[in-house]
């Protein structure tokens, strides 16, 4: 199967005040195209220092992650740019949309940025959050919208740039027992439709329990 | 990002926080009214200085004959003319191709108490030769106003243009009253000091609205004072005349013969000469003026900063959000520096509109004042023309853009990790 997401020996060191902190000592991963993992561990033990090296966010201090075949850690600001422009979608925990704009203003915006015109932007914004059931809410502000609703506005927005990957950091970490199941199965949905592929950081096992594979990490390592 | 987004973006951002933009863009506006206000003033009044001048004659010379200079020993002593204005200068000027009009003028003494009888009221007048758009007197004063009867002739002898302000002061007010004095004979009396008197008579011609309280004679009259004044029969031959002003066809002609005036040694002032120092003392007046909405502009980039630099702080965690979405730092700084601008021009539309008021209320108020001190002046001394508009809103935007710079390349340069874990 392709692969997607490869990271060989990536290390994480941190600087705390005078102290170094390592929060990933050597994580080595593969991922492949359509699949969907969980990666689990206690706190601390560096899932979304994993999670944010994928995404482009940050650059390990030292090892190699590629996606898609680009190798990230060696790249210029421009290409992390693009990267998480055009390969990665992010779906936070406590769903991080921007309060003055729409739900689909808010899908929209990340086509902005690449240069979408205006109408197509909304056009692609209705029709994905259609798909993640929010047609009566299009035109709602987050703070009139549910929990479940906003995270489904937020993975709408995650996947209006067609990446291949999408990326989850406690997607139910602020929803109830009941939506967070809902949410997941969603992510489900979604993963099982097309060839999306699936990272959803957790420590909830009933949330990694919806995933192909589950890869856990403790002290900044993959424990075997 | 085109620059459609940018614009309904930022918009948008600075529409979150109405109050604080537009107290940013006070100080923006503060300068901008200062810059428009001043530098209006600076264009109406060139404006019309230049209309004014323009309406009077650029091509205007006025020749003065040159005197000794004053001897320290002896301060009241007339100092003797050296170059001298003769009727042989007056017609050899008449004579060239290049002139309209060539007006000799002659001072009636300064000292000389001079009053009118009419009938059995006297009336105390200055004479005088020419009217005051003969001098260069005050560009904004208007040319006097015929109100009965005509001009007087050219070279006119024994005739006299009565001002209509001294027969208001009898108490004739009307104009037919004005029409009665037309064609009357009156005395002119002109008394020294010891209390000779001299009477000279003259016919009213016709009453105008001057400037002058008095009475406006021809030259070969204002001699025929001057040489009983100065008890000297042959005073042009000695003297010459006191002025000599000539219309020149064209204003290179006007030149020319400048030149060639003081080539021959005579004190020449042409309005063009005065025009052009005018213009010098205005731009540097403009100049000075515009210093000063320039530092108030540079204050206010302070305080654009400073709400920048906290709107960074405050939207961090939005930063690191669009920044996980796509936005590049060149998108974030662009986005920052887009809003800083939009205060500035904010501020700069407001600043222009109410100079532009301003400007309208000064002027009202100025004629105002000019009208209640009996001042007759009239014009428009504020102008904002299109430039000015285009100038100053460009001001402004750029003083929001520079001011927004330091605190958009902050934001550019966020982490987007940290940022999103700002809370």
């Amino acid at each position: 199967m392709e692969t997607v997401v490869r990271a060989a020996g990536l290390t994480r060191r941190y600087k705390m005040g005078d102290a170094f902190v390592d929060a990933l000592r050597g994580v080595d991963l593969v991922i492949c195209r359509g699949e969907f993992v969980a990666l689990v561990g206690p706190s601390g033990s560096g899932k979304s220092t994993v999670l944010n090296l994928i995404g482009g966010l940050d650059r390990p201090t030292s090892g190699q992650v590629w996606i898609d075949g680009v190798e990230l850690s060696a790249t210029d600001e421009r290409t992390l740019t693009r990267h998480r422009r055009e390969h990665v979608g992010f779906v936070f925990q406590t769903f991080n949309l921007l309060p003055r704009l729409t739900a689909e203003e808010n899908v929209a915006l990340p086509l902005m940025f690449s240069g979408v015109p205006h109408q197509e932007r909304l056009d692609r914004a209705r029709a994905l959050l259609e798909r993640v059931g929010l047609t009566h809410r299009l035109t709602h502000r987050p703070t009139q919208l549910s929990g479940g609703e906003q995270q489904r506005v937020a993975i709408a927005r995650a996947l209006v740039g067609q990446p291949a990957l999408l990326l989850a950091d406690e997607p139910t970490g602020n929803l109830d027992t009941t939506t967070g199941g809902e949410i997941m199965a969603l992510l489900q949905e979604l993963n099982q439709e097309g060839d999306l592929t699936l990272l959803v950081v957790t420590h909830d096992p009933e949330v990694a329990a919806f995933a192909d594979r589950v890869v856990k990490l403790r002290d900044g390592r993959v424990e075997a | 990002m085109t620059l459609r987004d940018l614009l309904r973006t930022s918009s948008g951002n600075l529409g979150r926080h109405p109050v604080r933009t537009v107290l940013s863009a006070v100080g923006v506006t503060v300068g901008i009214l200062t810059i428009v206000t001043m530098v209006s003033l600076g264009v109406g009044v060139q404006k019309e200085i230049v209309d004014q001048f323009k309406s009077a004659g650029l091509e205007t010379i006025n020749i003065y004959p040159v005197t000794e200079e004053r001897l320290d020993y002896m301060p009241f002593g007339e100092p003797q003319r050296t170059v001298l204005i003769t009727p042989e200068i007056v017609e050899e000027m008449r004579a060239r191709d290049d002139v309209v009009e060539v007006r000799p003028i002659v001072y009636v003494p300064s000292g000389a108490e001079v009053y009118l009888e009419l009938g059995d009221e006297e009336l105390n007048v200055r004479a005088y030769v020419g009217d005051s758009t003969w001098g260069f007197g005050d560009p904004f004063t208007e040319p006097p106003r015929l109100l009965a009867g005509r001009e007087l002739a050219t070279d006119s002898e024994g005739e006299l243009l009565l001002s209509v302000e001294a027969l208001e002061s009898l108490g004739y007010v009307e104009q037919s009253e004005w029409e009665d004095f037309v064609g009357r004979e009156v005395l002119l009396v002109l008394k020294a000091p010891r209390g000779e008197t001299a009477s000279f008579p003259f016919v009213v011609v016709g009453v105008q609205e001057s400037m002058y309280w008095g009475a406006n004679i021809g030259v070969s009259d204002a001699l025929a004072l001057k040489s009983w004044w100065y008890n000297d029969p042959d005073i042009l031959e000695h003297e010459g005349y006191d002025r000599l002003r000539i219309k020149a066809v064209s204003l290179n002609d006007a030149v020319k013969i400048v030149t060639e005036l003081e080539e021959h040694g005579f004190r020449v002032e042409s309005l063009r000469l005065i025009l052009d120092n005018m213009n010098r003392a205005l731009v540097v007046l403009q100049t000075m003026l515009g210093s000063i909405g320039t530092l108030a502009l540079l204050v206010a980039s302070i305080g654009i900063a400073n709400t920048m630099v906290m709107a960074v702080y405050e939207r961090t965690k939005e930063i690191g959000i669009l920044k996980a979405i796509g936005a590049s730092p060149g998108d974030i700084r662009r986005l920052f520096v887009a809003e800083s601008a939009f205060i500035g021009l904010v501020g700069g539309v407001a600043g222009t509109i109410l100079g532009w008021l301003l400007g309208l209320g000064l002027n009202r108020l100025i004629l105002a004042v000019m009208h209640w001190q009996e001042i007759p002046v009239r014009g428009t001394f504020f102008v904002v023309n299109g430039w000015l508009v285009v100038l100053a809103l460009a001001f402004a935007t750029i003083v929001g853009l520079l001011s927004g710079l330091y605190p958009a390349s902050r934001a550019a340069r966020l982490d987007p990790i940290e940022a999103l874990r700002y809370e």
